[in-house]
Order: C-alpha cells, then structure tokens, then sequence
C-alpha cells in the first residue's frame, strides 16, 4: 500500500505529464491550424510532415542516414581514440605538459568545425572531409580533458605501483587509463554534440548523400515540409547520442557513486 | 619489460651484513629555479631484519631517506645500497606504506589486494591468487568486504587493505612512512600490534619513519633521530626494550618513559624553534 | 632502470625519476618554458617554409610567407575590416538578444518549476538538435541577410544562457527567501534582492561559455550562406581552391579566437576580484 505522500507524489508527476501531453497536443493542434490557414509556406503542417517521414522511413531515407551516421561514427571513433591516448600520454609527463599546454589551450579556442570549406576543399564530396572533420573536432576536445585528467593523476598512485613492480605500460594499463576514464567520459559527453553539429555542417556545404543533403535540397526547393521531417530526424539523433553518453557517464562512474 | 634486480652474490652479503645501507647519501631539490637541500650527506645502516624507526620534525628529511631507499628518488651526493648493490630505480624488493592509502579508487576491495600479483614481475595464476587475496584478508580483519569499494570503507580499513596489499607480495623490506598518521589511539594499537606479529613471523627489514615517539620506542631495535631541514642524523638510539613487547601495557613501562624522555630532550629543541615546513 | 633522459618512451611514460632529467630541469623555469615554446613554433614554421616539396604538394601546401603576404593585403584594401566587423557585428547583436531572452525566460521557468517541469522536455529536444541544421530555415523565413545568422546565434545562445539561469535561479537559498518574506519583502523585492542576486554566478557562467558558442556559430552561419564575415572569407577562398587565401582566412581565424578567449579570462579575473 502506499502511503499518502506516495499517493500526492504520483498524482503530481501525473499531472505534470498531463501537462506535457496537453502541451504537445495544443502545439501540434495550433501548428496544423496556422498551416491549412495559409502558413503553410512558413511552417508547413504537422499531418503533412508526418506524411513525408512515413515515406521516406519506406525507403528513401536509409541512404542519407547510413552516410550521416556512418561519417559521424566513424570520425568520432578515431578522433576520440586517437584524442584519449595522446592526452594520457602527453598528460604524463611534465615536459610535453610544460611547453604543449598553452598551444592546445590556445588551439582548443579555435572553432574547428569552421575549418570545414578547408577539408572539402582537399577531399572532395564523399565521405572523407565530414569524418576528417568530425575527427579533428573530436580529437581535440577529448585530449583536452584527458590530458587534464592524466596531469590529476595521483603521483603518490604511481609511486606505490612502481615499488609494487609495475612496468611502464603496466602502470598506464591499470593506473593511468582508468584513471582518466572519467574525464574521458566527460569528454564524450561533451564532443557528441559537437560531432554532429560537424557532420551537419560538412554536409550542408557540399555532400552527396546525408540528412545534410535532404535539408539543403529541401530549402533549394521551399519545401518546408521535408526541412521540418529532416529537423526533426535531427532531434531524435541528437537526443539518442546525448542518451548514450549519459549511459557511458553512468557506467564509469560506477564506483563513485557505490560511495553516495 | 623490466625485471627484478638479480639478487647480490653471496661474497657480497657477508661483506657487508646491511639490508640497507646509505654512504654519504644525501639530495637535492630544484624547486622553481632554486635549490632546496632537503637531506644532508648521511650514513645510515639497516640489518636484516632490523626494526629502524627514523623521529625528527616535520619536513627534515625523513621522507626523502625513505624514497631514496624506495629509488624514487637519486641521490645528489653519495650512494644508496640494499643488499649491497645501489638502488637505480624503483625498488622492488620492498613494501611501501604511506599516511595515504594509494589504494586504487575504481577496483574494489579484493581487485586492490590483488593487483601487485597480477604484474608481469610477479605474475601468479588466477587462482592461486584468489587464495592468497583470501587469506590476506583474513588476515587484516577484512572478510566479507572484497567487493567493496574503497570509497565505502572507513579509514581503517582502508589502512589495513593498503597493508594486505603490500604484504600479499611478501617483500623482505617494508617502508613506512607515517602510516597510521590519521588513526584514532585505539586504531593506532591494534595496527602497531599486528604490524609486530607480521614483521617479526616473516623476519622482516623495517625502516619506519614516524613523528609519534612512543610509536617508534614500542616497535623499533634502534631509533635514529633525524634534525630540522636540511635533515641531518643527529643521534642513534638502540631500544634495548625486551621483545616480544606488549604494545598495548608497554607504555606503562619504566624503561619506556625514561626512553621516551631521553629521546624527548634530544628532539624538543628541533620542535620548539620550529620548523617551517 | 636507468634514467632514459631523451628517450621518447620516457616521454610518454615518465617514471617517478624523470623530472630529474637536464631538460625537465630547465623547463621548471619560466624562460625556459617560454624559449621551449618558441623555439617550438620557430620550428614548425621553417619546416613549413622551406619543405622541399614537388609542385603537387606545393599547391596544397603554400608558405607562411604567401600566407602572410594575403593578410597584409588584406589589412591594405580593408577587406579584413569589412569581414570581421561584419562577423563581430551578426555575433554582438545574436548574443545580446540571446543572453536577454535567456535572462529573461530563465528567471520565469525558475520561478515557476511547474512551468518548467512542463516544458523541460521540449526544451530538451530542441537543445539536443544541432542548431546550425536551423540555417537554411531561417534562411527562407528570415532572407539572406544578417537577420538569419542573427536569429541562428541567438537561439543558441538562448539556450545555453536559459538552461543555466534556471539552475541559478533554482539554487537560491530557501531560508534566505523565507526569512526576507518574514520580514515583509514583496515578491518582488524578493525576487530583485535574492533571487537574481544569488543567481548571478550562475547566469555569468552561462553568459561566459555562450560567448564561444555565439563566435562559432556566427562563423557556422557565414559559412553556409553569407556573403559577409570571417566564415564567408574562409568558405569563399575554399569554394575557389584559393589555398593561400583560405590558410590566411584561417590564420585571422585562430587569431582572433585567441584574442577572445585572452579577453574574457582577463574579465573574468577581474569580476572575479571585485566580487571577492
């Protein structure tokens, strides 16, 4: 049985859904309404949108996501490998730490994603400049916490495993990587978004297949319709990639949260 | 990948019966551009199986005699023997305790025990280790917490799972620096009690660096007396204390106040001009 | 283990020994810190300079001196006046209507958690959209001109500016509150005197990290469709494989971000002094 207070709390997480609900409803209502009024050319209409998702979901679409999500992953994948190791090897030692710190700070300033027109420039349509890209992005954000991870490493740490026996790799195996896991994962939490926004943006420039395409097609064409289903699309990626790495932040901090 | 040093030849141990032993050994810090001696050139000699309590102030130079011995640190000035050849790197033939439990904070309990036994230098079958994790929890009072993270554990107990992990690998050497520091009194007995068990069953070398005098006369052969920075060795004291000692009544004793005393005088005026850390 | 002074694994994996090498040794200096670096970038631009390369790698590859060379024109005939004040000018103006919107719309939500509770999904979902997919909308609804890249960069900064008030505004002290309504303060003035007060920090944070985020997207947004802006300089070299060109757009590029994140650590120090 639950008690009253249980009772009072669901009833208002009950009504807040409510609200929710009420809310999507309203909007979606009011949308569909100001589009058959003669918006239509401004914000299209909800039941059209959702008319252009089920047909490109029927076969059209497959393309252009493979090609957007297989640049994003791919080019995160190796910028963030790549970014993690360099910063925990480079983090390790005071002299890398000493002379590189204020370059990658300087750097870490730049807007990468701007470099863009640059990367297609050297490799062309395909798939090359959006994961070079991606990559960059991502390998500099995550040496910059790795690296700011490894420079916290405990000496005191290192000092017990080397009286303990431990070789060099050994020590970065088991001391220094995980160590650093958790700036890692804050790195990842931070570099997904931004790995996107890269992607979209290299495919808004100049690409040949992507949701980057449909959406600049669409606006060539004033097709609101198909820009609406593509933001959308975009939404729903955006959310699963920040879900993901919230999952990968939970999972590393397993033995932080054993202590709360 | 690294290996352990080769153990010294026989000829070499009977010239000199030292476990430990520092010729004029003596450092130097670059702090910032300048220099900062933190020990003088001292000559200092463990026997196996010894007990060696090093005293002084804060910051004279107790701690770097202990890591010069480790060999993570080099000398500046002089040499730095065990067992007659000279430390050139992190040694591995001892056991290294600090007032900071380096326990490793993502690997529970039991994984933290385990770890020395899972290097390449000594690589031991799964299971056998297991056993051995086992045992040494045993040991220390830890049974039942070897899935526990060390963030769940109180400071004790942390304390005594360093100690099971240093000790799980037997070393011949333990170094100990101020290790049970941030114990309560009663804490602090119960460890210096069983610390004495282990050390004297596995005939251990022991160099001890404490603040805590009645510490050192309980658990120390010889005391030596370490002066203010930059460190110096002022005076050798033997404990002529019998053994076994009772670490809990011994501090009633007679014999150990008028150590305690004597000790005291040498070292209270180090303390009272004051040391700046 | 000997001492590997020079060894590039003890780069990589120093030991406990290593910072007792010569060069650890001088690099606990500042000038030697300051020389390192230097003698760095000397380094890599000679490099640059002078690599002996074939025609084919040439082109792609250009020389600081060229590079060098197109900023100075650059300097001489205005146009990098004209591109960076359009790009400072979008950048101002996205981010001031954003901080106030976000302020503004912050401070409400965080007053009122059942509002935000509602809408706290939606915002989500629109946070977790990647907003330069937004440019060729606006686009169409807002023209080519400055207006578009100006809304872009205020509904990013809108969102980041919002998300952190309502933490700020969320985070006040209830006692406080309570205590000053005891007293017989208004809503208003309580409002006025402790909430925005002690969410100051909070909202500063956020107005801080959006000043990157309106930079970039500035330089997002003249890369896609401008015809004006550092981003459009960049865009417009590539378009033509100008190399030289989009290396000198690049250059002023890192120039200038450095410039800013220099400036608002300098700011930030001294708010933060005054604030104790």
């Amino acid at each position: 049985m639950s008690t009253p207070s249980q009772q009072a709390q669901s009833g208002a997480r009950d009504s807040v859904v409510g609200w929710q609900v009420a809310l999507g409803v309203a909007l979606l209502i009011g949308w569909e309404i100001a589009g058959r009024a003669g918006a239509a050319r401004w914000v299209s209409e909800p039941s059209k949108i959702a008319v252009k998702l089920w047909i490109w979901l029927g076969g059209p679409l497959y393309v252009h996501l493979a090609a957007t999500v297989t640049e994003l992953v791919t080019g995160f994948a190796i910028g963030a490998s790549l970014g993690a190791l360099a910063g925990m090897m480079l983090g390790r030692s005071p002299v890398a730490a000493a002379v590189l710190r204020p370059v990658i700070v300087g750097l870490y300033s730049v807007p990468l994603v701007a470099l863009a027109p640059l990367f297609i420039m050297f490799f062309g349509l395909g798939y090359l400049p959006k994961i070079v890209l991606v990559g960059i992005v991502t390998f500099f954000l995550l040496f910059f916490n790795t690296f700011s991870g490894a420079q916290r490493i405990d000496e005191d740490l290192v000092h017990s495993m080397e009286i303990m026996g431990a070789g060099r790799w050994e020590i970065f195996r088991k001391l220094v990587a995980p160590g650093c896991a958790v700036w890692i994962a804050g790195g990842i939490k931070t570099a997904l978004p931004y790995a996107l926004v890269a992607t979209v943006t290299g495919e808004l420039l100049a690409t040949r297949a992507g949701l980057g395409l449909l959406l600049s097609q669409a606006a060539e064409q004033f097709d609101m319709t198909s820009i609406y289903a593509v933001l959308l699309l975009l939404m729903v990626i955006g959310l699963l990639l920040s879900e993901a790495a919230n999952r990968i932040e939970q999972r590393v901090l397993r033995w932080r949260q054993a202590a709360e | 990948m690294d290996q352990i040093a080769p153990a010294p030849t026989q000829s070499r141990k009977r010239d000199d019966p030292a476990k430990i032993r520092l010729v004029g050994a003596g450092k130097t810090f670059q702090v910032r551009g300048t220099e900062l001696e933190a020990l003088k050139p001292v000559d200092l000699g463990v026997g196996g199986e010894e007990f060696v309590a090093l005293v002084g102030p804060s910051g004279c130079g107790k701690s770097t005699i202990l890591n010069l011995v480790a060999g993570l640190l080099a000398p500046s000035a002089g040499q730095v023997l065990y067992d007659g050849e000279p430390v050139t790197g992190p040694n591995r033939r001892v056991g290294y305790l600090t007032q900071k439990d380096t326990l490793l904070p993502w690997r529970s309990t039991a994984d933290n025990i385990r770890i020395s036994l899972e290097l390449k230098c000594r690589a031991t079958p799964r299971a056998e280790a297991t056993d051995r994790v086992a045992q040494m929890m045993e040991l220390v009072g830890l049974r039942g917490f070897e899935h526990h993270y060390p963030a769940e554990l109180s400071g004790g107990m942390r304390k005594r799972a360093a100690l099971a992990r240093t000790l799980i690998y037997e070393p011949e050497t333990l170094l100990m620096d101020e290790p049970f520091g941030a114990l309560d009194a009663q804490l602090k007995l119960l460890m210096l009690d069983q610390l004495q068990r282990l050390t004297r069953h596995r005939r251990m070398t022991v160099l001890f660096v404490t603040h805590d005098l009645g510490e050192a006369i309980t658990l120390a052969d010889r005391i030596v007396v370490v002066s203010a920075r930059p460190g110096r060795i002022r005076a050798v004291h033997e404990v002529r204390l019998p053994r076994p000692r009772d670490v809990f009544t011994i501090r009633f004793s007679e014999d150990f106040a008028r150590q305690h005393e004597r000790l005291w005088d040498e070292l209270k005026d180090d303390i009272i001009k004051g040391t700046d850390v | 283990m000997a001492e590997q002074a020079g060894s590039v694994a003890s780069l990589a994996f120093p030991g406990s020994r290593s910072g007792e090498t010569p060069l650890a040794r001088a690099l606990t200096t500042p000038q030697g810190r300051i020389g390192a670096r230097i003698l760095l970038v000397a380094i890599l631009l000679l490099a640059w300079e002078f690599a002996p390369v074939g025609k084919g790698t040439g082109f792609w590859l250009s020389k600081p001196s060229l590079v060098a060379g197109t900023i100075w024109q650059w300097i001489l005939d205005g146009t990098l006046r004209v591109h960076l004040q359009a790009t400072l000018a979008v950048m101002a103006e996205g981010y001031v209507t954003g901080c106030l919107a976000g302020i503004g719309i912050g401070i409400v939500l965080g007053l009122v958690p059942r509002l935000h509770r509602v809408v706290s999904p939606f915002l989500a979902g629109f946070y977790a959209m990647p907003k330069i997919a937004l440019a060729p909308l606006f686009i169409i609804l807002l023209g080519v001109g400055d207006l578009s890249k100006v809304a872009l960069v205020a509904i990013t900064v809108f969102f980041l500016v919002v998300t952190n008030t309502i933490e700020g505004v969320r985070d006040v002290d209830r006692d406080l509150v309570r205590s000053l309504t005891l007293m017989g303060a208004t809503r208003v003035e309580v409002i006025r005197k402790v909430v925005v007060r002690s969410a100051l920090p909070w909202i500063f944070t956020g107005m801080r990290i959006a000043v990157r985020y309106a930079f970039t997207n500035t330089l997002l947004a003249e890369l896609i469709a401008a015809n004006r802006g550092l981003g459009f300089l960049i865009e417009f070299n590539s378009g033509n494989f100008n190399i030289t060109g989009a290396y000198a757009g690049i250059a002023v590029l890192v120039l200038c971000s450095v410039l800013l994140t220099e400036l608002l650590s300098r700011l930030e120090a001294r708010v933060s002094r005054w604030r104790g």
